[in-house]
């Protein structure tokens, strides 16, 4: 074997270990939530849904995933229409204050999620927001908009200006414009940002800790059984958090996939 | 065609105007004002409010508005504020550096070795992890490490355990790995990638060894992708609450555990507001200090 | 008199300290086609946007008919531009780009199906009505862009360095096809080129602007025959400009001593010129004759061949004089095949006097 080769193989091994390091924690997740002993642990005990069977059976487990599915479903649509509002307002004007503008919409992910939890609590308290899942929506869409900003601008930089000055050219006003021109071209980028601030959102638990109360989200009862005893529950609602994130993020990179195969083929 | 119509009067043209200026404002303020207000209103406020809060005291186990920087005084005066300031801030530049040596060379493998299609496959498994459930992953790697779990099943045996990991600081820098080291690998490749080829191919060219063409070529060129992959490290390893809390055992505690306990129990939120406002201070310099150290030594050099 | 159309009164666009557009006057009768031309960054392209609404003036007034423009919004003005990028909307169908203002104005489907169609088959692109505008080559995408504009049936129709991004084969054709639209439609053409060939092909009048002013406007064929200045002079092409010393000659022309050596010229309506001065002769090219020997009438210089240039049914030759001057002629392919020039060989160039022209001072 050449030396080139063996270079190769051997970072091509270092990366697999890397990959199993950062993969390991989630295909467990998923293989134990099936396995029928109690610890999940070597030797394999036998494929079984009990577990499955237990949390459907759990009352507070349906709830939790009923109030992050309400959550997640309003955030989604708020999200993406403020960080629609926020790109298409960085694309097309400019403004005295527009980076601080700009730094407003997007800073939030850079804020510790607990530090966020914490102020959204306080702060909450004193306007009666706390405790309920207007109070977790409103931090959710805080955390996530930024999120479906990025996904938007990226999709407009590719919209030569010319053709919304093209419509306003043949009589459309800037209402119209905007739901005639610039809604159906970004209509990928919108789909995308409307799955992955779902994502976003069903996953978050910090800011839902504090702030959920009795209103308890799925990753926050999650956070709760994690303070107990070892319960392989954990890993189906692992399971069935992965598949339902993972399923909006897939469908997310689609659309962007399919934009940006037309981009390229525009370019081609 | 009609012949020119006499000008009406000279009343509508203005006011055509007017009502132009107008349609443009409304449309304007539709779209730019709701993202500033709703982030004012639930983000800067709220931040706003938890440093005001700093200076309010608790009376009765009433929140009291006040002026006092007793609790300023308090925190920054207190042993265990500042142990697990240093602890916390330790342990979270450890994991970046460690994040950054660890994921070096997949990123190279990635940027470098192998075919685009592999390279775009890999980097959306790398976004996956942002997705799963970061507890459940905690969880998962908890009971990797305990007595019974798998990886003592598997060193025992062979005489290499028990491996002691939960409860330890070790621990904690593990589950700090977990939530990084997608991140900084990703962020890495994507620094690599955008490397010109032209500048590795010249090195080569010029006799440069593959080490040296990293360290002299690759390194300088991507460092503002390999700093603010370090950066991003440090500030998550930072603020996390989960890692250090079930693999760290919460002792030591680091400072999201300190604030979480204040406001979940000891129910004492100006004392956690100072510690929350001293992470956020703390976060701002280190950003500030990496972005001047990304970019500050590049102008120096054009 | 009666209103024009358009008018342009003393119209200036600034973008900070800078005069895109610094001062223009003209105006544009119904059924023109007038050509905007000049370098860029003459200001051609910001003054035909300003007659669209797209930018507005900082000072000066744009008036429609005798009404003030200034203050309409562009998507209430009947001036559909076609862009030099075709500016088509990407997601939609050619039939649906085509629809597209029809639809602003409120037309019900059934109309604006009929209309598109008309359209459509008027330009030649009835046979992929349905395609995406991404499958579409560069010449289809104009089509479809002057489709879409045309579709609304204004007035005027504004256009935007139409020819640019074509083909040079496609180009020739489009012009022509441009000029016999205009003449079919009778209405208002105004279109911004940077080409003089262009503009001199297809435009009733051309407006010759630089540095955000005015230098000329005419027709084609005045333009071509009397510079206004040297800019003009120089920018349309196919001069020769001579400078040199000026004397009043006793029967009023005027004698030019210079590098070419001593020409004669009918001396300028509006004067300026002195015995003594400095003046600036034009000759256009095509007015040049190439002899092998001297006649000893009108104006004559001696000159060697230093190469010819053959466009189409053109040939330009390039000369140079003892003194080191140099002159272009311009003659036709049938012309230089009866007597062929090679380089380096004697010729003699000759012009009557009264093909040569003075700048005015």
């Amino acid at each position: 074997m050449s030396m080139a080769a063996l270079r190769r193989l051997l970072l091509l091994a270092y990366t697999a270990l890397v990959f199993a390091f950062i993969f390991a924690p989630i295909v467990s997740t998923i293989v134990f939530s099936f396995n029928a002993d109690r610890f999940p642990s070597l030797p394999w005990g036998g494929f079984s849904l009990q577990w499955y069977e237990a949390i459907f059976a759990d009352a507070t487990i349906q709830r939790g995933l009923m109030n992050s599915l309400i959550v997640a479903g309003v955030t989604c649509v708020i999200a993406t229409f403020l960080g629609f509002s926020a790109a298409y307002v960085d694309y097309r004007y400019r403004f005295l204050g527009k980076s601080i503008y700009l730094a407003l919409a997007a800073l939030p992910p850079t804020v510790p999620v607990v530090i966020l939890g914490v102020a959204l609590l306080t702060f909450e308290g004193r306007v009666g927001l706390s405790g309920t899942l207007q109070g977790i929506i409103v931090g959710h869409v805080v955390l996530s908009t930024p999120f479906a900003m990025a996904l938007v601008r990226m999709r407009l930089a590719d919209l030569d200006p010319d053709i919304e000055r093209a419509a306003w050219n043949l009589g459309a006003s800037p209402w119209a414009t905007m739901f005639g021109v610039i809604v159906p071209f970004c209509t990928p980028a919108i789909l995308a940002a409307l799955f992955l601030t779902a994502a976003v959102s069903f996953d978050e638990f910090m800011i839902a800790w504090f702030v959920s109360g009795v209103n308890e989200t799925l990753p926050v009862r999650v956070l709760a059984m994690l303070q107990g005893q070892v319960s392989p529950r954990i890993n189906a609602i692992g399971a069935i958090v992965f598949g339902v994130s993972i399923t909006l993020v897939v469908l997310a990179q689609l659309l962007l996939g399919r934009m940006s195969g037309r981009a390229a083929r525009k370019k081609g | 065609m009609s012949e020119p119509l006499p000008t009406p009067d000279t009343g509508s043209a203005p006011l055509k105007g007017t009502s132009r200026r107008a349609t443009e404002a409304r449309f304007a303020v539709f779209w730019g004002a709701p993202p500033a207000l709703w982030q004012a209103a639930f983000f800067l406020v709220p931040l706003g409010f938890l440093v005001a809060m700093t200076f309010w005291s608790v009376k009765n186990f009433r929140l009291t508005p006040d002026a006092t920087l007793a609790n300023w005084m308090f925190i920054l005066n207190a042993g265990f504020f500042r142990n697990a300031y240093v602890y916390t801030f330790w342990l979270s530049a450890l994991t970046a550096a460690i994040a950054s040596v660890a994921a070096f060379p997949a990123a190279y493998t990635l940027a470098y070795k192998v075919s685009p299609a592999v390279r775009r496959f890999m980097i959306f498994m790398l976004v996956v992890p942002f997705f799963t459930s970061y507890p459940v992953r905690i969880y998962s790697t908890q009971i990797f490490f305990s007595p019974q779990g798998i990886i003592n099943t598997v060193l025992v045996p062979l005489g290499l355990g028990p491996l002691h990991v939960l409860n330890t600081p070790t621990g904690t820098v593990v589950g700090y790995l977990v939530l990084t080291l997608p991140l900084v690998v990703l962020l890495q490749t994507f620094a690599l990638a955008n490397v010109p080829r032209i500048l590795i191919e010249a090195a080569h060219n010029l006799g440069c060894g593959r080490l040296r063409t990293i360290w002299t070529v690759i390194i300088p060129s991507a460092r503002i992708g390999l700093i603010v992959a370090g950066t991003f490290a440090f500030v998550l390893a930072f603020g996390d609450y989960v890692a250090p809390t079930y693999l760290g055992g919460s002792k030591p505690p680091t400072l999201s555990i300190l604030i979480a306990d204040q406001v979940k129990s000891g129910n004492n939120w100006p004392r956690a507001s100072v510690v929350a406002v001293m992470m956020i201070v703390t976060l701002m310099v280190v950003m500030l200090v990496m972005i001047g150290f990304a970019y500050g030594r590049r102008k120096e050099k054009a | 008199m009666a209103t024009p159309m358009i008018e342009l009164d003393r119209v200036a666009k600034h973008y900070g300290n800078h005069a895109a557009v610094a001062d223009v006057s003209f105006t544009i009768e119904k059924g023109e086609f007038v050509a905007l031309m000049g370098p860029s960054g003459c200001g051609k392209t910001t003054t035909l946007r300003m007659i669209a609404g797209l930018d507005q003036p900082t000072s000066g007034e744009i008036r429609l008919w005798g009404r003030r423009l200034n203050e309409d919004a562009p998507w209430e003005r009947d001036a559909p531009l076609v862009w030099q990028s075709y500016a088509l909307f990407p997601f939609l169908s050619v039939r649906r780009n085509v629809e597209f203002g029809l639809k602003q104005r409120g037309l019900p489907a059934a109309e604006r199906r009929k209309k598109a169609d008309e359209w459509m088959e008027r330009l030649g692109i009835a046979s992929f009505a349905e395609r995406g505008v991404d499958q579409l080559s560069g010449g289809q995408r104009q089509r479809v862009a002057l489709a879409r504009a045309l579709a609304l049936e204004p007035e005027m129709l504004l256009l935007d360095e139409p020819l640019s991004a074509l083909d040079p084969h496609l180009r020739v054709r489009m012009q022509s096809e441009l000029v016999r639209l205009h003449r079919e439609l009778g209405i208002t053409f105004i279109c911004v080129t940077h080409s003089h060939s262009e503009a001199f092909a297809m435009a009733d009048r051309v407006v010759i602007m630089n540095e955000g002013r005015i230098q000329q406007i005419g027709a084609p064929r005045d333009i071509h025959r009397r510079a206004a200045n040297r800019f003009v002079a120089e920018f349309v092409g196919g001069n020769n400009i001579f400078t040199g010393t000026a004397r009043f000659e006793d029967d009023g022309s005027i004698a030019l001593a210079g590098l070419v050596g001593t020409v004669h010229a009918p001396a300028p309506m509006e004067g300026g010129i002195v015995t003594g001065g400095a003046a600036t002769l034009v000759v256009p090219a095509d007015r040049i004759e190439l002899a092998g020997t001297s006649t000893g009438a009108g104006n004559e210089v001696q000159a060697r061949v230093v190469t010819v240039e053959f466009v189409g049914s053109t040939v330009t030759v390039f000369l140079e004089t003892e003194g080191g001057c140099e002159l272009r002629a311009q003659r036709s392919l049938h012309e230089m095949e009866n007597t062929p020039l090679a380089v380096g060989q004697p010729v003699v160039a000759r012009w009557s006097p009264q093909q040569g022209f003075f700048l005015p001072g």
